[in-house]
């Protein structure tokens, strides 16, 4: 692509006329492209193209009978154009990066950006910047994000669904897995990131898993043990929720899936503050008698509890949800995520809403408590700074949708941001349905292409120049591209992202252990539980001979 | 030589040709030599007519061998003279494609340019403008035959057409109905 600068505005992006003799055609939307300016270059997006006539009689008039005349008309009486929107722009004197805040002048040459000119915007490849996929028609230059600044914040991958979205994730995963800057724990409503999934393409038919990637450094827990091991899997952990770690709270929040009505939900509230912390399993356990005693001692309705009683029934069919269980997850989760690994919850056949919503909440809320008391404590100086934490979950907008995020963790986890070191990844493919307040807090956005309207509008709100990636949202290939905006990108790019398979496989795993040896060893020494082993000799070197499964199995007797 | 100046105007001269039926093509490229200045023009438009201007040229209806044997003496009072829109000149081996400083001196030979020197003119899209707006009134017409002039000597004649064609649309003021007239006269294949 090579043009001048013909005309433009700050506000309503800048017009190229395309030089003589080359294609429009072979220009998509979302190209990423230069405007040498005379003391600055603008890096800028492709977002429109468009015909001129400079007369538009021209137009009108029969040119096709004379291939000598329309020759001669296609550069010069009719033009073509392509509107370009400058995103960043780069000082030439000192390579100072700005945001743009001047156009280029008039006649400046455009040209397509250059590999160079992609490292000086996104960066090199290294631990911290990730490479997630290329420019359009550049296929060999790595974009990469920041992953810094990545978990710095609530991110979000949107897209339609079958655009990929499950692996942007999983590449994403990887990426944050692989750089060690924070841990994962991943409610894997589908049970696709922690062991095999499925592959659309032929050709692979599997996708690898993370722990089938990264090994020792991902654990996978369950709360379908049957499942996980009926498809190959030996899941490290079997998640059983307690009754009493249910509070009102949760079931508020799947109130629609149980169809509870606003008096229902009062009436939880009165059980929880008269029954204590047990009040699920001795509501439960009621018979009719006891509901009218308790009616008549508290003041509600009998018939309320009573139709409340048969709702939650349906509780009692989720078989991970016990009376006493052997462990407790949360525990077991913080245990993990502590000594630097990640964490892929896989729910087998416990896919419904309901029980993916509880699960994830309850474990949730526990672990952004237990974050906070941490944050506070390293904030007055108790305790050194943890690592961050990113929560990975589907069907957000089940969870962040106006009316929940307010009283969900996830809405406030989404709002407070990186306070407390925790961060949500949401998947979805339905971003409307998310609250507008928490899709603005969203720091980066991976968005697949989109059609409706209102889900575009949606994944645009916080965004600048929000008006001119409509287009380059909506011409999106289903496949393979996504355009990427926020935070951990110094523009919003359209990329083409990297292949999961075996060229991916390697690379990422590449020198993957001996980086996380080192990672990790120190730290388990510190737990002090762990005094056998830190006492034992050559405590800072992994013993000889002795693998990290086996110094788990040491550690938690897996 | 083909002509000797007869009527010099800044931007365009007239010769009257050597031979009555010796008339330089139209559209041709022309120079004079005057001092240090060789001015160059393109051949806008020719007329044939009595020696003495006044009188008319009576028809005989026979053919112009059968002429020649029996009247031989009428081609004797003949004359033809050419104009020529000036488009440059060159100096110290140098081309300028504007006016010369002093229209061309009367009695002055009047040659064929050669194909270097059209070559060289040619280059500058300016004389477009000439032809275009020739004082004959005819300006589609020259420019056509001019480019076509131009055009044969090119070594790429459509890249060098095109070319010429683009810079044309823009002194038509994009207008390309009137573009299109004009091209449709530069057939060349």
């Amino acid at each position: 692509m090579k043009g001048t600068i013909l005309r433009g505005s700050l506000s309503g992006g800048l017009e190229v006329r395309l030089d003589i003799g080359e294609n429009i055609e072979e220009i998509k939307v979302g190209t990423f492209c230069v405007v040498e300016g005379r003391t600055h270059d603008f890096f800028s997006m492709v977002v429109d193209e468009d015909i001129e006539a400079a007369n538009p009689k021209a137009f009108y008039e029969t040119l096709s009978d004379n291939p000598l005349l329309n020759e001669v008309v296609r550069g010069t009486g009719i033009i073509d154009k392509v509107k370009i929107q400058p995103m960043i722009a780069i000082r030439r004197e000192d390579n100072k990066v700005q945001p743009v805040k001047s156009i280029p002048s008039y006649l400046s040459r455009v040209r397509e950006a250059r590999e160079e000119d992609v490292f000086k915007i996104f960066g090199r490849p290294d631990r911290t910047h990730f490479h997630v996929g290329s420019p359009l028609d550049m296929d060999h230059i790595p974009v990469c994000i920041d992953l810094k600044k990545f978990i710095e914040r609530s991110n979000g991958i949107f897209g339609k669904s079958g655009t990929g979205k499950t692996f942007y994730t999983r590449i994403m995963l990887c990426g944050m897995i692989k750089s060690g800057l924070c841990n994962v724990l991943v409610f894997d409503m589908h049970s696709e990131y922690g062991w095999e999934g499925e592959d659309e393409d032929e050709t692979r038919k599997k996708a690898k898993g993370l722990k089938q990637l990264f090994g020792s450094k991902v654990a996978i827990f369950t709360l379908d043990p049957e499942s996980s091991r009926n498809r190959g899997v030996h899941p490290d952990f079997v998640v059983e929720i307690p009754y009493r770690s249910i509070e009102a709270e949760d079931i508020v929040m799947v109130r629609e899936e149980l169809n509870l009505n606003p008096t229902a939900l009062e009436v939880i509230y009165v059980l929880q503050k008269h029954l204590g912390q047990d009040w699920l399993i001795t509501f439960l356990n009621m018979d009719a008698f006891a509901i009218e005693e308790f009616a008549e001692n508290t003041g509600a309705h009998a018939g309320a509890l009573q139709a409340l009683q048969r709702k939650l029934f349906r509780l009692q069919k989720l078989p991970f949800i016990k009376e006493n269980p052997a462990d407790d997850a949360v525990e077991r989760i913080m245990q993990y995520l502590d000594s630097g690994m990640n964490v892929v919850l896989e729910f087998g056949h416990q896919r419904s809403m309901l029980a993916y919503m509880l699960v994830a909440n309850i474990l949730t809320r526990r672990i952004h408590e237990l974050y906070v008391k941490r944050s506070e404590k390293a904030l007055g100086g108790m305790q050194s700074n943890n690592t961050p934490l990113v929560i990975v979950i589907e069907e957000a907008h089940k969870f962040l949708s106006p009316e929940m995020s307010r009283q969900t963790i996830f809405g406030m986890i989404a709002r407070e941001m990186r306070k407390y070191n925790v961060t949500l990844l949401v998947v979805d493919q339905r971003p409307s349905g998310i609250d507008p307040e928490v899709m603005s807090q969203l720091g980066t956005k991976i968005v697949a292409l989109l059609t409706e309207e209102k889900d575009i509008e949606s994944v645009l709100c916080g965004v600048n120049n929000a008006k001119m990636l409509r287009n380059v949202l909506a011409s999106l290939d289903t496949k393979q591209q996504a355009i990427i905006m926020g935070h951990a990108v110094p523009m919003p790019v359209v990329i083409r992202t990297r292949t999961y398979d075996e060229t991916f496989y390697k690379e990422i795993t590449k020198d993957e252990d001996d980086a996380f040896r080192r990672r990790l060893l120190p730290r388990l020494n510190q737990v002090p539980s762990t005094g056998t082993f830190a006492n034992g000799a050559g405590a800072d070197e992994p013993p000889p001979g002795k693998e990290f499964e086996d110094l788990m199995k040491e550690l938690y007797g897996l | 030589m083909i002509g000797e100046i007869i009527e010099s105007r800044t931007a365009e001269f007239v010769a009257e040709a050597v031979r009555y039926d010796q008339v330089p093509a139209y559209g041709s490229f022309v120079r004079v030599n005057d001092g240090e200045l060789r001015v160059y023009g393109i051949v806008s438009g020719a007329y044939t007519g009595s020696l003495d201007g006044m009188s008319k040229a009576k028809a005989f209806f026979k053919s112009i061998h059968e002429l020649k044997m029996e009247q031989p003496q009428i081609f004797e009072l003949l004359r033809t003279e050419f104009s020529c829109v000036v488009v440059g000149y060159a100096q110290h081996g140098r081309y300028h494609p504007y006016y010369p400083p002093t229209h061309v001196s009367l009695h002055l030979p009047v040659e064929m340019a050669g194909d270097d020197e059209v070559l060289v003119i040619s280059q500058h899209i300016g004389f477009l403008e000439k032809t275009l707006n020739s004082p004959a009134g005819n300006g589609e017409e020259l420019t056509a035959a001019a480019i076509r002039t131009a055009a044969r000597l090119h070594p790429d004649p459509r890249e060098y057409i095109v070319r010429v064609g683009r810079e044309l649309l823009k002194m038509l003021n994009y207008d390309t109905q009137r573009l299109k007239s004009i091209l449709e006269r530069v057939d060349i294949t």
